[in-house]
């Protein structure tokens, strides 16, 4: 059997968060895929459902109706157990936020990524040590994020996210809260990352940095495709 | 996640809230400082009990009696026990049960009991005493083989006595033994008494005062034994030396070794007696020539106690032993220990309390903490552990300074008790005991009470929504 040059195939996806009787439709009937290697923005206003998208594929939500096949594999027949190993092992998160751990130096957060992921403490320093020079975080490692500037708070995030060689990122919003300098630098950090053959989804409201480094833009409106179309870098 | 990392993620998460922590743990150290203490203390009292005991050999010792008698017998004295005890078949004691006992295997010494209430008066001073005819054989056995003085008669027909410590400081006679701790009260000082060395009371005489029924007097007038009773006997003297002395006895020594004056036989056939030798002579039909009210039997192995028991039953005789009675005695230990192992218990418990508002303080503190950790892979068995790791270290560390705690407490109050409760002329009794089953149970149980409170954070930190909690400031 060939396999398949996507990474994600999403069928007739629906996720309708409730509140108490209203519910709200985040993704309707949403059908795509995602080519492997590909570097992929998807846009759109508040609301649209581009973070719920990427938190379906992330593994951080489920789905209510509908299949994503994540390298043939369909998500929606994952327990709770397989979910967290392929938020482990498959996929990497980067968020507007950073979402470091406050008490722990870059280096820790790394290492705690590297901890769930099985890597014995040996071996775990040195990698976390590579990784944060690789973003270019080599002499701010011992640092908490507190002590770190946005960019370097990302560069650390994105180290995290690789910490566990994933096969996809997944970005909500990197540069939401950077300076346009400095999510330059963040872009250009992704877009590396991307021509050494990591698949890259990226969820901004930015379309002009989205046309600049990504080769396909998703627009999203009220839970649906409404746009999609290949950029030529 | 292996488990090293998440032992070290737990206590490194504590590490964070240190003030919050210590204050959790400091509950628990205060729950755990209550119960081993008060645990300590029965099991101090059961110990002390327990060495009184087999410092007296009083666990290889028997009782042999016409009637079957246990402890509730002597713990509730009333008429209608009596009445039934009398009522119940007895096996005459002679010489010839005597012999058969000593035939026995193992059976290191058998003697009858023979007791015979008496006055000891010295220099003017008197009390009432209880001598009892033990044979020479006796010295090679505890705490005949080990005096505070002197030394125990070598044969039967030693002109001499033995005396306690506790019958000499009746007499006046405050003999110093060495501890320190003697010293004289305003009360013993105004009754006359003398702090003396052990070598000053050897060779000492001392007179036994003791009467016998003066038979003609009685039978020309009748009636004295209607008015004062005095006249109807015979007072005789007869004056001995103090060959040794008994070591004075702890506060938990059983009582028949309290007070005593040990005769030999033979010297002691020349003391009057009343026709009985102990209440149950006096209660049935008197003692009858040739006959023993009790016979006493010491094994020379704990080991073979049950098995002469047997023996002894089969003879058709009645047994009397302690440790017939230890099953009684370690129920009553077990309930002093559950009382007081409980009133601990409601103070872990709500240190218990303590470590779950803690836990949950913890889990809505670090809401986004764990959204996180959920995000990069973190497993709900991942999230779940690093809690119960948190709640096991407040339990352990808690219970390591908690057993701290609760020794020192245990040192001061065995000093104040002792100074100041049992007396500055008893000797230093250790009231608290710490067996290795208390530091080790008393750390299971604080483990075990945290791991139980932690498990309902923990299943809450483990069921958060990534999602939600990754929004959460």
């Amino acid at each position: 059997m060939r396999s398949s040059p996507n990474i994600i195939e999403i069928k007739s996806l629906n996720k309708i968060y409730k509140k108490g009787d209203i519910q709200i439709p985040a993704i309707r009937e949403l059908d795509c895929s995602i080519g492997k290697g590909s570097f992929t923005s998807v846009i759109g206003k508040s609301g649209s459902g581009k973070s719920t998208l990427l938190n379906l594929i992330g593994g951080l939500d489920k789905a209510d109706s509908g299949r994503i096949l994540f390298n043939g594999k369909d998500m929606s027949s994952f327990n709770r157990k397989e979910m967290a190993l392929h938020r482990r092992t498959s996929v990497g998160m980067i968020f507007q936020s950073f979402n470091l751990i406050h008490h722990r130096t870059a280096l820790g957060n790394v290492m705690l990524a590297l901890a769930f992921g099985g890597v014995n403490s040996g071996k775990r320093k040195k990698r976390a040590m590579e990784l944060l020079s690789d973003v270019g975080l080599g002499n701010r490692m011992d640092h908490k994020p507190t002590e770190l500037s946005g960019g370097e708070a990302q560069r650390a995030g994105i180290a995290r996210a690789l910490a566990n060689r994933p096969v996809l990122l997944l970005a909500d919003e990197p540069t939401g809260n950077l300076d346009s300098q400095t999510a330059e630098e963040i872009m250009a950090l992704l877009t590396g990352l991307n021509k050494q053959g990591l698949s890259i989804i990226m969820v901004t409201h930015d379309q002009e940095s989205a046309t600049t480094v990504s080769d396909r833009v998703i627009r999203l409106k009220d839970g649906q495709i409404i746009e999609d179309k290949k950029v030529q870098i | 996640m292996k488990v090293g990392d998440l032992i070290k993620l737990g206590f490194e998460n504590l590490w964070q809230t240190k003030l919050r922590s210590i204050l959790t743990i400091l509950g628990v150290v205060i729950g755990i400082g209550a119960l081993s203490s008060m645990i300590s203390f029965g099991s101090g009292i059961q110990k002390n009990i327990t060495d009184a005991f087999e410092s007296n050999d009083l666990f290889t010792s028997m009782y042999i009696t016409p009637t079957k008698i246990s402890l509730s017998d002597i713990e509730n004295p009333s008429v209608e026990n009596v009445r039934n005890l009398l009522d119940r078949p007895k096996q005459p004691l002679n010489d010839s049960i005597l012999n058969l006992l000593r035939e026995l295997d193992h059976v290191a010494i058998a003697y009858p009991e023979i007791i015979i209430p008496v006055h000891l008066r010295k220099d003017g001073m008197e009390t009432e005493a209880r001598i009892q005819v033990l044979p020479s054989a006796v010295q090679q056995f505890k705490p005949y083989n080990d005096l505070l003085a002197g030394r125990f008669y070598q044969h039967d027909s030693v002109r001499g006595m033995v005396v306690s410590w506790n019958y000499l400081n009746e007499l006046g006679l405050v003999v110093d033994d060495g501890s320190g701790k003697i010293s004289l009260s305003k009360q013993d000082s105004v009754e006359g008494k003398r702090i003396v060395g052990p070598e000053e009371v050897l060779g000492m005489e001392i007179e036994i005062v003791s009467a016998s029924l003066d038979v003609s007097g009685v039978m020309s007038n009748p009636m004295q034994l209607m008015g004062d009773t005095k006249q109807a006997f015979k007072e005789k003297v007869i004056p001995l030396p103090v060959i040794g002395i008994l070591k004075k006895p702890g506060p938990f020594s059983p009582g028949s070794y309290k007070g005593g004056c040990l005769l030999p036989p033979q010297t002691a056939e020349s003391i009057p007696r009343l026709n009985f030798s102990s209440v149950w002579d006096l209660l049935g039909k008197g003692k009858q020539e040739g006959k023993y009210s009790s016979i006493y039997v010491r094994v020379d192995d704990i080991r073979e106690v049950e098995k002469i028991r047997k023996k002894v039953e089969d003879m058709g005789l009645n047994v009397f032993s302690i440790s017939d009675q230890i099953s009684e005695i370690k129920r009553g230990f077990l309930i002093m220990d559950s009382i007081l192992g409980a009133l601990g218990t409601v103070a872990l418990l709500i240190a218990a309390l303590g470590i779950i508002n803690t836990m949950i303080m913890s889990i809505i503190e670090r809401r986004r903490e764990i959204g996180i950790m959920k995000s990069i892979g973190g497993s709900e068995a991942n999230i779940r552990m690093i809690f119960f790791v948190e709640a096991g270290a407040i339990g352990l560390i808690g219970a390591i300074f908690g057993l701290i705690l609760g020794w020192i407490f245990t040192k001061i109050a065995n000093f104040v008790m002792n100074r100041f409760i049992l007396g500055d002329d008893q000797p230093v009794v250790d009231l608290f005991y710490f067996p290795m089953w208390l530091i080790v149970g008393a750390i299971i149980f604080s483990l075990l009470i945290s791991l139980l409170a932690g498990l309902y954070p923990a299943a809450r930190a483990a069921r958060t929504d990534p999602i939600k909690a990754l929004r959460h400031d």
